[in-house]
């Protein structure tokens, strides 16, 4: 179903899907086991451009944009598998400007000349953001963290957005890369590319206070994270359809296309189903929260939906291509492993699931 | 939803549930079959007099004209005390049909009645040959003079013994090719000489349908709506409104709230593995609210749904199942008994909601159909 769009909305996402036609499964490959695996120029020039500014208060020289224009961009960068870590960057630059005073990496962070991502897991298994087992010690003006963060997409990265508890309800902090007592250790994604372990030995930390409409920082960039997250999932898993129905249309089998058998048919309509249904909470949640203050439910309900589904289409999409879609040489197995990351990052479906139990008031 | 209402839409959304309340009978609340027209209708002519009863008509046509926000706070406030289902096939069928193709006598004759609650309607397509290949149909109406003769049958009418007029589709030229070409588009008077009604019970134990004979029966000219030959265009015209309307999250919610009530008083609410399916319906719930939100601002911006709206569909339905099936494995071995559960949490039933779900992916296209649909005319498929 279409979506009602503004002609400023609409502009974005034009502007967005060119930047697209410059990624692609072809420059993703190249990215491989590459360092960074990205192109910091083409982060730059999303900074240039003001995305990487876009939920940055015009205050503070953003363009005070928000949630519908983050999903319309980031739906984009997973249908293009951009290797730029766009989406952290936004919404870190978010997260630093949220406070009174602007931290002093924000303008360098929404320029993209410098990167700033979230490290706020800490097993990987869905834990509850606001416990984390990271302390912090020290008063204002010395601040220092002691713990280990989990999946942080750390490739490239100049600094960190990192939970801790400590005296008071946990809070967020922003670690530089090179600070003392900051450590990390990298493992390869099956996507070829890095995610690391940040080691926090007393490290040098900025308080970043929360937004005025929101409870927590922590749980409001948590909550931010998994929109982003799932945005990008929804152009995963729309880009693969795409492909998919473009091969039920030519590849021909018992002398027919293989698109019109009904078994198929009726497996493609299932994955319509499943972009559909994400693309309308995705868009109906955007519309109705602001980016500092998204119900928890709703980003715990999307992520969940949204993890299971991108890996239910992603996995069919294979299956509809046959053989060749299980070789590294096809594009398709790509947004699979796309989706594999997008998915388990910040707790994939089973572990928001956990937490939907725990937060809607399932058992009471 | 995850919508948050703003400060008028919470005062209305207080006023709906404040007039529930009071106005809704006990006895009609948290039904799973749909009571008799005798228990029914009252509660939907009370609904008619507070003005409710159509949010989503037009205001000249007697309808409340209501927002997106206060249709859907209406959907869930009427879910959340457990409301009836109603007789939809004049709000949600014909009456939005007349409007968009009917005359002007047509819609002064039918529309108040519709809105008032005191006429109710049946839909006439389905045929013993003609279910899913529906353009298979073979009712035949031939015009002589100023009126029809129609003879044939049709059958698995909702409500079609209780119902006063009928909606049906029926050929009228059967050299037609394609056969959608040889349909029109009939309204029948159910008390017309010549017609025979016979409930069927359903495995629910219900008779919600019904079929329906006609032997001769004379239908004036007047009643034929649109075009001759031009009943499938019509029929299908708002196929996309009718599936929409179908599809709101009211009976999920509904269904989501027993299946809690019967977890938490057999105390498989506890059990994580059953947590887990909960939790994933309850997401899918909030999936289809969004949705119906979707398609319903797009209805309201004068985008026709169209086929797309068979994902709504498939969806709903689909979900409706998954639901009652959940509900099953709170109920453990009460699933087996026919009658309500009376637990301490209220009482539940669980096996006639459950066998009357079976139903919702057969009627009104199966989903197999709706697949099909979407495979050719969205997804652009090989036939």
């Amino acid at each position: 179903m279409d979506l009602h769009l503004t002609s400023e909305q609409t502009l974005l996402r034009d502007s967005a899907v060119k930047f697209i036609q410059a990624a692609g499964p072809k420059v993703a490959r190249a990215f491989r086991e590459q360092d960074p695996s990205f192109a910091p120029e083409r982060l730059r020039w999303a900074g240039e451009v003001g995305w990487l500014g876009m939920l940055v208060p015009t205050s503070a020289d953003g363009l005070g944009l928000g949630l519908t224009e983050l999903a319309l961009l980031l739906e984009q960068a997973g249908r293009g598998l951009v290797c730029e870590p766009i989406g952290f960057a936004a919404i870190s630059a978010a997260a630093l400007a949220q406070g009174g005073t602007p931290h002093p990496v924000l303008e360098r962070v929404m320029t993209g000349r410098a990167l700033v991502v979230p490290a706020l897991e800490e097993s990987g298994y869905g834990d509850d953001p606001l416990s984390p087992r990271t302390q912090m010690v020290g008063e204002a003006g010395a601040l220092r963290l002691t713990g280990q963060k989990t999946f942080v997409c750390a490739d490239g990265a100049d600094g960190f957005l990192v939970s801790a508890s400590g005296p008071d309800e946990p809070a967020l902090y922003y670690v530089a890369r090179n600070a003392r007592g900051c450590s990390l250790t990298t493992t390869q994604t099956v996507e070829g590319r890095k995610l690391a372990t940040l080691g926090l030995a007393q490290a040098p930390a900025d308080l970043i206070p929360p937004h005025p409409s929101s409870r927590n920082a922590v749980e409001a960039l948590y909550n931010l994270a998994l929109m982003a997250l799932s945005c990008e999932l929804l152009g995963v898993m729309e880009r693969a359809q795409e492909i998919t129905l473009d091969y039920l249309r030519i590849r021909k089998q018992f002398g027919k296309l293989i698109g019109s058998f009904q078994a198929l048919q009726h497996q493609a309509v299932n994955i319509y189903v499943c972009v559909e249904a994400i693309r309308s909470l995705v868009f109906q949640i955007a519309a109705h929260n602001e980016v500092f203050d998204i119900d928890p439910a709703m980003a715990i309900a999307l992520k969940a939906k949204a993890s299971e589904d991108a890996l239910f289409v992603t996995e069919a999409c294979i299956q509809l291509h046959g053989a060749i879609g299980f070789t590294d040489e096809h594009d398709i197995g790509l947004y699979l492993k796309r989706a594999m990351l997008l998915s388990s990052l910040f707790g994939n479906a089973a572990a928001q699931r956990r937490r939907y139990v725990a937060l809607a008031n399932i058992t009471a | 939803m995850f919508r948050r209402d703003t400060t008028a839409e919470s005062h209305f959304r207080i006023e709906v549930r404040t007039w529930l309340e009071a106005n809704l009978p006990l006895a009609l609340r948290g039904r799973t079959a749909r009571p008799p027209p005798a228990e029914l209708m009252p509660w939907y002519q009370a609904l008619s007099r507070k003005g409710w009863i159509a949010p989503h008509w037009p205001k000249h046509y007697g309808g409340m004209g209501a927002t997106l926000n206060e249709q859907i706070i209406i959907t869930e406030e009427l879910a959340r005390i457990g409301a009836p289902q109603l007789p939809a096939q004049g709000l949600n069928h014909i009456g939005p049909i007349l409007m968009k193709f009917g005359t002007e006598a047509q819609k002064a004759q039918h529309l108040p009645p519709i809105i008032a609650g005191t006429v109710i309607w049946a839909q006439g397509y389905s045929e013993p040959g003609a279910g899913s290949d529906l353009a298979s149909l073979s009712t035949r109406a031939t015009l002589e003079g100023d009126h029809f003769i129609v003879r044939g049958q049709k059958i698995w009418t909702t409500w079609g013994h209780h119902s006063d007029w009928m909606f049906a589709l029926v050929r009228t030229d059967p050299q037609a090719q394609p056969r959608q070409a040889g349909i029109s588009f009939l309204l029948v008077d159910l008390r017309s000489p010549g017609i025979r009604i016979r409930p069927i019970k359903t495995i629910a134990g219900d008779d919600e349908f019904s079929e329906v004979f006609f032997d001769d029966v004379i239908v004036p000219t007047e009643n034929l709506v649109g075009k001759l030959n031009d009943g499938w265009c019509i029929a299908n015209a708002l196929l996309g409104h009718e599936r929409l309307a179908s599809s709101n999250p009211q009976f999920p919610l509904m269904a989501l709230e027993r299946i809690k009530t019967m977890a938490r008083a057999s105390g498989v609410i506890a059990d994580p593995a059953f947590q887990d399916r909960l939790a994933a319906a309850s997401i899918n719930v909030t999936a289809l609210s969004a949705l119906f939100s979707h398609a319903v601002e797009l209805t309201n911006n004068n985008q026709s749904p169209g086929p797309e709206s068979s994902v709504i569909k498939i969806f709903a339905s689909e979900l409706l199942q998954t639901l009652n099936e959940l509900l099953v494995q709170a109920a453990g071995g009460h699933a087996s008994t026919q009658n309500p559960i009376t637990t301490n949490f209220g009482v539940v039933d669980v096996a006639a909601p459950f066998l009357q779900s079976r139903r919702v992916t057969i009627y009104g296209g199966s989903s197999e159909i709706q697949r099909n649909v979407l495979a050719r005319r969205v997804l652009n498929l090989p036939s």
